[in-house]
């Protein structure tokens, strides 16, 4: 939340600007003209810090987390053991929950907000036809969001909207022990570290992990870094 | 909440008397923002933030109540794990995510203990606990077999993880100023909740009626009066847009699915609510003395 450093940062959002997506309401669809790039910016047009950007970028996981589980349930793996189904379906119902909530949160700066069609992610690098497969993807689809919302925190500037992104955190890391334990029993603290603490992970760093179920190029450039 | 009890509540508490002069000294030290100057500068409506009305803790404090807290459930876990032969379960699992859960609580310990010395605060120093609720024997009990009835044992285990994780998630609100400690309260917290699902699928696999989030289909293991703070108010059915919109948001008219169980079940599901530090200190008042 320390506003002493985005200065520095403001010239790179000017420098990117044509790259922009979020906020610009009078692009019809989520691809930029320049290179297909989908660049959430966490300033405004002076430079001052805004928190859409890193709105945006929590919506963004939690639409991937939704059409995962949209895909799973549709079509759910023969060998689930009993409950799973029902867990898997709660799961689902939380995440569409959590990306209509950011959506409602966000209005007309919703990155897709006049969108044609909303993004579609891929998710042909895991195996869902099997419960070990569900879960394995589970299990690192909720570390990422997990690991993604105990780093974004720090990045916000309002704090109402801390405070709404704290409420679907925690359970994002119940999501993840659960998705653990059905992968691995007693392995719900395989992210905590040093000091007893959960991971936590940079847009930038995020971005990396996810960029291979996305279908657009995406970039932390223009979000905050403190 | 009610204020005069929250007045009531604050007054009670010793620490507030007893370390007023050396929190004073720290806060020189802290270079820190009271939650009412942060209030005045980001207002926050009382709507949004109904158990917090009132409350102008600073970072010392935060830390403080979560130094306390983390002390009280190290000694639950360590004092479990000295429990005679047989309360833990036959499948080794059970005991190895209790020695975990345990090494994390310590470290969490350590590390507040850092932090708030090297801000020239003062650590609260341990007061003695009775897991058994009784008060060293002065009140009827509230789990009478905590260490000899493993079932017992998860009962309690489960109310003060899911204490730590809405404990946490009200104090970062007054940790705003820090980045580092702020990002430290998020990872604290995260952890906290991985703890609490564990320990609800735990006492899942030994039969109870309880899902790895709060919902309001787990069965009621709290008492009236004493430990049903600890979900007071966390089966919300209702999330405003954040202040200062403060408008409920329509879940019924949104593209979610999911059928009658949507408002009752599903979104009381999704999200964790902020537990006041009051409340906090009210559960954490049962099992000392």
């Amino acid at each position: 939340m320390q506003r002493r450093s985005f200065f520095k940062v403001a010239g790179a959002s000017v420098a990117a600007s044509t790259l922009v997506l979020a906020g610009c309401s009078d692009d019809p669809e989520p691809t930029p003209v320049a290179e297909n790039v989908l660049a959430f910016s966490g300033f405004n047009s002076t430079g001052q810090p805004i928190d859409d950007g890193i709105l945006n970028y929590a919506y963004l996981l939690t639409q991937l987390e939704a059409a995962f589980y949209l895909k799973v349930v549709a079509a759910p793996p023969a060998d689930l053991q009993p409950g799973e189904l029902a867990y898997l379906t709660d799961l689902r119902d939380h995440e569409l929950i959590h990306r209509e909530y950011l959506k409602a949160i966000l209005g007309s700066k919703a990155y897709d907000s006049s969108a044609a069609a909303p993004l579609e992610f891929t998710f042909t690098s895991f195996t869902l036809t099997t419960r070990a497969g569900v879960w394995a993807a589970a299990q690192q689809l909720e570390d990422i969001g997990a690991a993604a919302y105990n780093g974004a925190g720090k990045l916000l500037t309002v704090t109402a909207n801390l405070l709404a992104l704290a409420k679907i955190a925690s359970v994002e890391s119940r999501h993840a022990a659960l998705a653990h334990e059905m992968v691995q029993a007693d392995s719900f603290g395989a992210t905590i570290g040093a000091d007893g603490l959960d991971d936590a992970k940079t847009p930038t760093e995020v971005f990396v992990l996810i960029q291979p179920f996305v279908p657009i190029k995406l970039s932390a450039a223009n979000l905050p870094t403190t | 909440m009610d204020i005069l009890k929250l007045l009531a509540d604050l007054a009670e508490t010793p620490t507030d008397l007893t370390q007023l002069a050396s929190r004073r000294a720290a806060l020189d030290g802290l270079r820190r923002v009271g939650a009412k100057t942060i209030a005045a500068a980001l207002p926050l409506s009382l709507a949004a933030l109904p158990s917090q009305a009132g409350d102008t803790r600073t970072v010392l404090d935060s830390l403080q109540l979560a130094v306390r807290l983390e002390q009280l459930q190290n000694a639950f876990y360590s004092r479990a794990l000295t429990s005679a032969a047989g309360f833990f379960p036959a499948d080794a699992n059970f005991r190895s995510s209790i020695v975990k859960m345990q090494a994390h609580q310590q470290q969490h310990v350590a590390l507040l203990t850092r932090i708030i010395s090297s801000s020239n605060g003062d650590t609260p120093t341990l007061p003695n606990y009775d897991f058994t609720g009784s008060k060293n024997n002065t009140q009827a009990s509230l789990f009478p077999n905590v260490f000899s009835n493993f079932d017992e044992f998860l009962r309690l285990a489960q109310l003060l993880e899911d204490t730590s994780v809405r404990a946490y998630k009200a104090i970062v609100e007054f940790l705003v100023q820090d980045n580092y400690t702020l990002q430290t309260a998020l990872q604290l917290h995260s952890t906290e909740a991985r703890h609490a699902a564990r320990i609800r699928t735990m006492r899942r696999l030994r039969g109870a009626v309880v899902k790895p989030w709060p919902s309001p289909t787990d069965a009621d293991i709290t008492i009236a009066g004493r430990t049903a703070v600890v979900y007071a108010t966390e089966h919300a059915t209702t999330q405003l847009l954040p202040a200062p919109a403060n408008t409920p948001i329509p879940f019924r008219l949104l593209p979610i699915g999911s059928g009658a169980n949507l408002l009752t079940q599903s979104v009381p599901e999704a999200f964790d609510e902020p537990l006041a530090a009051a409340e906090v200190e009210l559960i954490m008042g049962l099992f000392t003395y």
